[in-house]
């Protein structure tokens, strides 16, 4: 990739440093070691099925559906959700779990039976996979990490895994394997901060998503459902 | 003076903001909402003034080390492709924006919500140079339809208004024809917007932390706006305030925990998008290039001073939403797009005292605001701090107030004025009692006695009292 | 236990009856109270107003007016925390901050001292009425007393206490913000004042002399029927009202 440009730092850094009072600092500074951590006493100890019992909590506070399945039943979840909505187009990320979790030889039959259109997120096609999406009633992808406090499904884009997936379509259902889940953003944002560390390249796009849009602009009462999905469900699977 | 909204006059405009029904019963419910939302979430998380230590610490920190960790950011932005420009002032900053949109020959902007664009009046420049620019966050919406009515508040910004006003604005200007229903007036807006989002060629976004280890930033949002205004467009232009940076992921989460919190009460919001660079080549959707624009204007000034600690400010609103004058007054009448507590303290140091020298005395100093801010900024000190430099400083305090604070000094000082001058008050105001009380005080009394009696001065005082009580005299019992 | 009173300017020249109270309360529960007689103002009026080195003067009066106190307490919070702003005030000279740190260390607000130095909780009062009280900013926030006039006054006998809505919004008051911001204190003191009325009390108790002045004056030019006392008075009470 090529680099991008840096223009005027020097004299706007110089400046900085003067008003402090020192010379400029371009390296050697390293973060204090913080004189507490009280993030990590969060939910600690809690068992994975702990954790899903938090997030089902505070699902209600997020207006947000969970749903608990096993995997040979998961298939049969997701078109029961679908269906509840009346969906007939949906978008799902291009994602190899999809067939690990046996779904995507199922996506025929959603359409013979049910009449449920599925269109994989295909970067190949470029501009085509967002209007897809556009058109798409129902957006499906799977969490990558999942924060139990908050109810938040951590999405890392790539080239199969589309940003406009989990946000045009109305309605949006997050597959969580349970193996994804952790107490709270402190595990997600240190493997994150991990991977920088190590030098690994992170996506361009890292969403932190907590159930449906909303918005309380208006005398502070809450509409769910302003520019991204207006209804969302987590579908938690057992995975081993 | 971008910043500056509403007419000129302090005065004027508090009697506006006063005498607005309206807008102070939305004011008020507001505040009564947030507050207690702020409250339980920072109950139920239970540590909540070690969640504020933390904060400080890191703020603190990041302040102190700020041209590593900017330099830090540039490096790694343009690692990712990304084009980085430090604007000293608001001009700087604008006129880099226009050039990047002149390139592009982009047409429509579509903006997610940004205070520091406010501040630098970014929207004005764009529209004079022919492009149409579209607030999409719904709170700055509302407003710009309704002929860019000012934020009054920096996280909701249209708090001012009820849905009733809000439904007549899009009524006489979009030819909305449904009832006043919040449901309803948000659902037309995501109508309206999802065309302006899909058909825009450049996407502005703010900034609520960058980081400086990887290049991202994060934007907090409800909406989704940032989200759309960061995946559709082709080219981003991100602005940010150059104080608005954490050092790691692990310190952005600590900070973005106190934001939802302090904010609107909410564990985390239902986005926060942290983006590194342009989209990657084998992706579709994302910005194909990407700016960040990093704008000092005025906040370096506070670096080194007695007020470093207001650029610690994550912008949660957390002080505006309990403060008692801003509640009464409105964001308005601070004459600033910064209102309440913390745009008292930052307003004047960007705006300079000559406009704004009246803000840090509209505080009675309750502490409210000190005593919610997440991470700890002593803004009522600040406040005071603001008062002493007018006073000793820029000697802007008027010459009645200097006349009777140096009567006061000459008083306190010696415990002969001092009882002199008690002893002589009830003598000195004894034409002016009625029925036991003050009722119309001379001079400096007077603002006191337009509103509220003032009790007459003992004649005989508790100095006296207990002197005749020592000599063995009647000291018994109440008096 | 001998114990200095900081009498404060408004309780010397105003509620004399509050500081009465003060020191009968005191002597009952054991202590020894002096009055050095040199004492003035704390300051805080002009120091707030951003005249600091115009205060200079005060602090130094004060604190040489305590020197030799063993205990100094105040029948008033914000004034009792204006001693904590010394130490800052001569952060230039370390002389008299050290003597200022000393002023702060042994400075209490009565309610605080009762409960903290002497261990009290029930002051063996009487006083028969429905009250309401008033947290004082300065108390509350800055000084961090918070629930030392609730355990007291919960002792009381005969005295129906009933939660003031919205307690924790200052009154108004603000020192010369009254003065100088007299439309907006105008706001805030009509708000405390409905919020009293809608608890039905008789009588409005509060250990601050500047939000007491500003709630009656405003209670009085409304003509409503609320009394206000200085929680002193209570305490000091033994069911002779």
């Amino acid at each position: 990739m090529v680099k991008g440009d840096i223009k005027n730092r020097e004299a706007f850094l110089d400046k900085i440093a003067d008003n402090l009072g020192r010379a400029r600092k371009t390296s050697g500074v390293e973060r204090p070691r913080w004189s507490n951590q009280v993030q990590w006493s969060v939910l600690k100890d809690h068992t994975e099925d702990q954790l899903v019992d938090v997030l089902e909590k505070q699902c209600d506070f997020i207006h947000t559906d969970l749903v608990r399945t096993n995997q040979s039943n998961l298939n049969q979840a997701i078109r029961d959700v679908i269906k509840g909505w009346n969906g007939k187009n949906v978008v799902t990320w291009d994602d190899p779990r999809f067939t690990t979790f046996g779904l995507t030889n199922q996506f025929k039959s959603w359409n013979e039976e049910d009449g449920i259109t599925v269109n994989q997120w295909d970067a190949s096609s470029g501009e085509e996979s967002i209007r897809l999406a556009e058109k798409a009633d129902v957006g499906i992808t799977f969490s990558d990490i999942t924060l139990a406090e908050s109810g938040t499904v951590v999405l890392f884009s790539d080239q199969g895994k589309g940003r406009s997936v989990s946000l045009l379509p109305a309605t949006y259902i997050a597959i969580v394997p349970k193996s994804t889940l952790v107490p709270r953003m402190s595990q997600a944002t240190r493997e994150i901060h991990q991977r920088v560390e190590s030098g690994e390249r992170i996506s361009s796009c890292v969403n932190f998503i907590t159930g449906p849009s909303n918005s309380a602009d208006i005398e502070m009462n809450l509409v769910v459902g302003v520019h991204g999905p207006i209804k969302a469900t987590y579908i938690v699977v057992e995975d081993r | 003076m971008p910043m500056h909204i509403g007419e000129k006059e302090f005065t004027n405009r508090v009697d506006k903001g006063l005498g607005d029904d309206f807008m102070r019963g939305a004011v008020r419910s507001a505040q009564g909402r947030l507050q207690s939302n702020r409250a339980g979430a920072a109950e139920e998380l239970g540590d909540w003034d070690q969640w504020r230590d933390l904060g400080q610490e890191i703020r603190s920190h990041t302040m102190e080390n700020l041209d590593f960790y900017l330099q830090q950011l540039s490096e790694k932005v343009a690692e990712r492709g990304g084009h980085v420009y430090f604007a000293e002032t608001a001009d700087d900053a604008n006129q880099y924006v226009s050039e990047v949109i002149a390139k592009k020959n982009a047409k429509k902007i579509a903006k997610s919500k940004s205070m520091v664009t406010e501040e630098i009046a970014l929207n004005d420049i764009l529209e004079e140079n022919g492009c149409e620019v579209v607030e999409t966050d719904l709170g700055e919406y509302i407003l710009q339809i309704d002929d860019n009515d000012p934020p009054s508040h920096i996280v909701a910004p249209a708090l001012h208004k009820n849905k009733e006003q809000i439904r007549d604005v899009f009524k006489e200007k979009l030819g909305y024809t449904n009832t006043e229903k919040p449901e309803e007036l948000t659902l037309f807006a995501r109508e309206q917007l999802r065309k302006e989002f899909l058909s825009a060629d450049v996407g502005i976004t703010g900034c609520n932390f960058a980081v400086a280890e990887s290049g991202s930033f994060a934007l907090v949002t409800n909406e989704g706006n940032a989200r759309m205004v960061s995946t559709l467009p082709k080219t981003q232009i991100t602005v940010m305030g150059m104080e608005r940076i954490v050092p790691t992921w692990e310190e952005l989460d600590v900070l973005v925990s106190l934001l939802t919190r302090a904010a609107v009460g909410q564990k985390l919001t239902s986005y926060v998008t942290a983006l590194t660079g342009p989209k990657d080549e084998d992706e579709v959707d994302g910005p194909e290039e990407f700016h960040l624009v990093i704008v000092d204007n005025g906040r370096s000034k506070m670096l080194g001073s007695e007020f470093q600690e207001a650029l610690h400010c994550i912008r949660c609103a957390a002080c505006i939403n309990v403060c008692p004058v801003y509640r009464h007054v409105g964001g308005h009448a601070y004459g600033s797009i910064y209102p309440g507590p913390i745009g008292a303290v930052i307003t004047p140091l960007l705006g300079g005292y000559d406009d704004y020298k009246e803000l840090p005395y509209a505080s009675s100093l309750c502490g409210a605001c000190t005593e919610v801010c997440p991470v700890k900024i002593p803004l009522h000190e600040q406040l005071i701090t603001h008062r002493r430099n007018i006073v000793e400083e820029e000697k802007k305090s008027g010459l009645a107030e200097r006349l009777v604070m140096q009567g006061f000094s000459r008083v306190t000082r010696s415990s002969k004025l001092f009882n002199v001058a008690t002893k002589m008050a009830p003598f000195l105001v004894t034409p002016f009692v009625e029925d036991g009380s003050i009722v119309k005080g001379p001079g400096p009394i007077k603002p006191w006695t337009n509103i509220r009696d003032l009790p007459v001065p003992q004649k005989e005082r508790f100095r006296d009292w207990f002197k005749t009580r020592e000599k063995g005299g009647t000291g018994h019992g109440q008096g | 236990m001998k114990v200095s009173l900081f009498i404060t300017c408004l309780g010397d020249v105003f509620y004399v009856n509050a500081g009465k109270a003060t020191v009968e309360l005191l002597e009952r529960f054991g202590c020894e109270v002096d009055f050095p007689e040199t004492q003035t103002c704390c300051g805080q009026p002009a120091y707030n107003s951003g005249y600091r080195e115009n205060t200079k003067a005060a602090a130094k009066n004060m604190i040489t007016s305590f020197a030799h106190s063993e205990y100094v307490v105040s029948p008033s919070g914000s004034c009792a925390y204006m001693f904590h702003e010394y130490e800052s005030m001569f952060e230039d000279d370390p002389v008299w901050q050290e003597k200022a740190i000393k002023l702060k260390e042994k400075t209490y607000e009565l309610t605080q001292f009762l409960t903290e130095v002497l261990k009290i909780e029930d002051t063996g009062s009487e006083f028969h009425a429905k009250a309401t009280y008033h947290t004082s900013c300065h108390m509350t926030r800055l000084l961090g007393v918070k629930e030392a006039p609730f355990k007291l006054l919960s002792h009381v006998k005969g005295l129906e206490m009933v939660d003031l809505p919205n307690r924790h919004d200052c009154c108004g008051f603000g020192g010369t913000f009254s003065i100088k911001m007299p439309a907006i204190s105008e706001q805030m003191v009509d708000e405390k004042v409905e919020h009293i009325e809608e608890t039905e009390a008789e009588i409005l108790i509060g250990a601050d002399g500047g939000c007491l002045m500003n709630i009656e004056g405003r209670i009085k030019r409304n003509n409503k029927p609320v009394k206000v006392m200085h929680i002193a008075e209570i305490l000091n009470s033994r069911g002779e009202v």
